[in-house]
């Protein structure tokens, strides 16, 4: 889901999420090699990772084309609220800005204990954390963090002014979170599970909807919707190394140093003093900015042409990380693409390669040939950058030679389609607009007559989740994308091709993808840990591959921008500046 | 300045070439506004240029062939920069350049001309047959036909033209287009938004002369004479009309072209991967500053069509009317 916000953003920002290629540069003007290695972030360009000369102190300004979404933990889902809300709360878990595969404890005390079960996942807190705020609350400022204030995180989500869609998903509690979660003592939370599946649920306890609300303060917000919490930030309690001292929405965010946080407890270095985050700006303008001013970095998609200029000219402030895939969604359920034969011909003859240009080139990311993108448990398991090596997804560039084997497979005798005419949705702003027709040129060298809906971004969202407005009448989503929640192929894959997760709204499983057995296997590797799981994972992204559930195309990187004299810190697991770990110079 | 002494200027800027026979004959309007016409060297050189465009636009995969250039939706990824994948400019492969997914700028110039030109010949014909019965009924019957007709006018006038092509071309962009598959999505959303938007204009005019027509004298004989109202209409007022409406025509139709760029910028209008000027310059936005071709083609284009129409529309004027011409 948080991909539907993030990529929102992204795509109507046209502007593209660059993506690096980066370790790729240099042979990536071959066709060929744009599959190479690209994990290399050691290339070139700004590494984007911590150092142990960075220094305290400074201002650091951060200008944003778009603006926040939901400040409350609660609600949080959006690349944009995650880069405060990590800044100003501390979550159960959390990864530290280089290293997502593994999450450290944060608010918790050691590493969450999961039963043998799977169905109970027990925490411990850490003692002394104590809440921040702005004006004095007596009986919250200056008091300790408790168990029942995670508890209450949780709790709180059942009311209307606490919208949160992955609560349910990640965190099926035995009976709902008031009696599914039991607070023996003020710093121990046990987690009672409906079903096994505290091996994934372990894995989420990153989300910020861990990050502690204390209800003696927090239920007079809640009892309103517009939820005050969300809608007046700086009024919130907070945990993290800084406080909202004030907002004002669409304009301007001002963070400073919470007094009530002790570094000793946190493995946040929270270098600078003072962040003052700026909404509105105009991409290019605001690019600029970043590139020639001081203690800048930017906080959210840079424009296309910016970053060509810094990858020719700047390459020490340009940063490219991965973060989530790309794909073609086709309506499994629906002739004439309910034919897997159909589904791997529009596979063979897609030119993925012209996609990725089209999206901005092998920087700002690589032809994907499966789901799970690089660096994600089950992303070697399920083939690498190479992929599983089926024809169909072998050359980037299309294959229509294989593409009309599989056609005449799928009955069309003459390896062209004949039957009535298909449609297709898709947005109409680039760069996604591009690649959508690219999409639409691929299907008419198949013979398919294509009716193109292009719509704004969020009309393509709101299309496409919902299944009445799907099942018969579309049979190609052209441009959806996904990020994961947290670092985990469950994240990735689950909800986008469980057949089980398919839900009337908010529907992200576009293709309709329903295979009992696939769905089978995704349950039982919900259960597994470690090697296993990322084995289980990489073997399903494999079959899903297979299956052509959709068409994998891209794995995204974005490029982010820092000023000359900022020492900036890439958050992995966000692909975006960690306010806690940038510095000044 | 009156007129014989205007054709006497003429007559002494060109005279006539041969023989000079019927140099002194009496000639017909059409003769007259030939001469006159022919005498303005740069509407003459505007109407070549337009003449051409309409060639060019009815020919266009000839002339696309002819140049050796790709059909205008041939994507070459072989045409973008390997790495970023931007546009690259103009070379001897690709005249004017590509766009962002390596499409020739050249062909889509040409094959964008067929739907400026067609969207605008269509929408401004709509909008002269239109604007003319409504002006002819309005000016002619007066009363309460004229209030109604008037009425409804400066309400269209009123209207802010741009926002409900917007509004009309999303409300039928989806599904089946809008009152039951009348109106599709794309061109002819267009077509008709334009011709709404430009037919009050030409109706006022034609009401205004039409005013000043019905108290003339031959009228009034027809109408003793026992002709009917369509009659009259059609055979005596009609005719005297032909002049204002061709000129003014001449004048709607650039605009007309601009009004079609500027829907085609805000994504209104023809559908994907058809070409159009306006909606190539809204593509080239965003990599303006690297790929200056991409806007510049279609945008010299575009000046150079609405600017061949005006200088033809003025020329037009001048050799209709003379006594609006210049001294």
């Amino acid at each position: 889901m948080r991909k539907s916000l993030s990529l929102a953003v992204l795509a109507v920002l046209a502007g593209v999420l660059l993506m690096a290629l980066a370790a790729c540069g240099s042979d990536s003007n071959d066709k060929s090699s744009s599959n190479g290695s690209s994990s290399g972030n050691g290339s070139e360009f700004n590494a984007a990772l911590p150092a142990s000369d960075q220094k305290k102190g400074g201002t650091l300004t951060v200008p944003s084309v778009e603006s926040f979404q939901h400040l409350d933990p609660g609600q949080a889902y959006f690349q944009l609220d995650y880069m405060v809300d990590y800044a100003v709360h501390r979550s159960l878990y959390y990864y530290k800005p280089d290293n997502s595969e593994t999450a450290v404890p944060d608010l918790a005390d050691g590493d969450p204990q999961v039963s043998k079960d799977g169905k109970t996942v027990t925490v411990k807190l850490k003692k002394g954390i104590k809440y921040g705020t702005n004006k004095n609350v007596p009986g919250v400022t200056g008091s300790e963090v408790k168990a029942a204030d995670v508890k209450y995180s949780f709790e709180r989500t059942s009311k209307p002014s606490v919208p949160n869609g992955y609560v349910s998903v990640y965190f099926p509690f035995e009976g709902g979170p008031s009696k599914g979660i039991e607070t023996p003592d003020d710093h121990t939370l046990v987690f009672h599970l409906a079903k096994p599946f505290g091996a994934t649920m372990a894995k989420a306890l990153v989300m910020p909807i861990t990050m502690p609300i204390p209800e003696r303060y927090a239920k007079k917000f809640d009892a309103d919707t517009p939820n005050r919490y969300d809608t007046h930030p700086d009024e919130q309690a907070f945990t993290g190394p800084y406080m909202i001292q004030s907002y004002s929405a669409g304009k301007s965010l001002t963070l400073v140093r919470n007094p009530n946080w002790d570094g000793a407890t946190d493995t946040r270095p929270a270098y600078v003093d003072k962040i003052v985050w700026k909404m509105g700006a105009d991409p290019t303008v605001r690019d600029r900015q970043v590139l020639d001013g001081q203690n800048m970095v930017n906080g959210d998609t840079l424009a296309g042409p910016t970053v060509k200029r810094a990858a020719t000219g700047a390459k020490d402030q340009i940063s490219f990380s991965p973060l989530g895939n790309r794909y073609v969604s086709l309506n499994t359920q629906k002739k004439p693409f309910s034919d897997v034969n159909v589904r791997k011909a529009v596979a063979a003859v897609l030119d993925r390669r012209a996609m990725q240009l089209a999206r901005g080139g092998a920087l700002v990311g690589d032809v994907a040939t499966h789901f799970l993108p690089p660096g994600l448990p089950g992303f070697e398991e399920a083939g690498g950058m190479e992929g599983p090596g089926f024809d169909f997804l072998k050359n980037q560039s299309g294959d229509l030679k294989v593409a009309q084997d599989y056609m005449k497979k799928a009955g069309y005798s003459s390896g062209k389609y004949n039957g009535p005419q298909i449609v297709m949705y898709g947005d109409n702003a680039s760069p996604a607009k591009d690649t959508t027709l690219v999409v639409q040129r691929g299907l008419e060298q198949l013979g398919f007559k294509v009716k193109f809906n292009q719509v704004e971004h969020s009309a393509f969202y709101d299309t496409c989740q919902t299944v009445a407005k799907v099942k018969d009448k579309i049979d190609v989503c052209a441009n959806p994308g996904w990020l994961p929640d947290f670092f985990d192929p469950y994240a990735m894959l689950n909800a986008v091709f469980n057949g089980e997760a398919i839900v009337p709204q908010n529907n992200v499983n576009m293709s309709l993808f329903d295979d009992k057995k696939i769905n089978a296997e995704m349950d039982r590797a919900a259960e597994l840990t470690g090697a296993e799981r990322a084995k289980a994972w990489g073997e399903i992204d494999k079959q899903l591959t297979e299956q052509v559930a959709s068409i994998p195309w891209f794995w995204d990187k974005q490029a982010n921008l820092q000023a000359k004299n900022v020492h900036g810190v890439i958050a992995k697991w966000n692909a975006a500046w960690d306010l806690s770990w940038t510095s000044i110079k | 300045m009156s007129t014989p002494e205007l054709l006497a200027d003429l007559e002494q800027a060109e005279p006539v070439p041969t023989g000079g026979t019927d140099a002194i004959a009496a000639r017909s309007p059409l003769e007259l506004f030939w001469r006159r016409m022919r005498s303005d060297h740069v509407a003459m050189a505007a109407l070549v240029f337009i003449v051409g465009l309409i060639l060019v636009a009815i020919f266009a995969p000839l002339v696309v062939k002819l140049v050796g250039a790709p059909p205008p939706n041939k994507q070459s990824t072989a045409a973008l920069d390997p790495l970023f994948g931007s546009p690259t400019g103009p070379s001897s492969e690709h005249i004017f350049g590509v766009d962002q997914l390596g499409r020739d700028i050249f062909s889509r110039v040409v094959y964008g001309a067929r739907v400026s030109l067609e969207v605008a010949i269509i929408s401004t014909g709509l909008a002269v047959i239109f604007g003319t019965i409504a002006g002819m009924l309005a000016g002619y019957y007066r009363g309460w036909v004229d209030t109604v007709i008037s009425r409804v006018l400066d309400i269209l006038l009123a209207f802010p033209i741009l926002l409900l092509g917007i509004g009309l071309a999303s409300a039928c962009s989806l599904g089946n287009g809008c009152l039951g598959g009348a109106i599709q999505p794309g061109l002819r959303v267009v077509i008709l938004v334009i011709a709404i938007a430009s037919f009050p204009y030409i109706a006022r005019i034609v009401r205004g002369q039409v005013l000043s027509i019905r108290e003339k004298e031959f009228i009034e004989a027809a109408k003793s004479l026992g002709a009917s109202d369509t009659r009259i209409i059609f055979r005596q007022v009609l005719p005297n009309l032909v002049a204002p409406i061709i000129v003014y025509t001449t004048l709607v139709l650039p605009q007309n072209i601009l009004f079609e760029a500027a829907l085609s910028f805000l994504g209104v209008g023809v559908q994907p991967p058809q070409a159009s000027w306006g909606q190539m310059i809204a593509d080239a936005v965003g990599v303006f500053d690297t790929a200056w071709w991409f806007m510049f083609f279609p945008g010299i284009a575009l000046v150079l069509t609405v600017l061949a129409f005006n200088l033809v529309g003025d020329g037009l004027q001048d050799a209709l009317d003379p006594k609006t011409g210049r001294g």
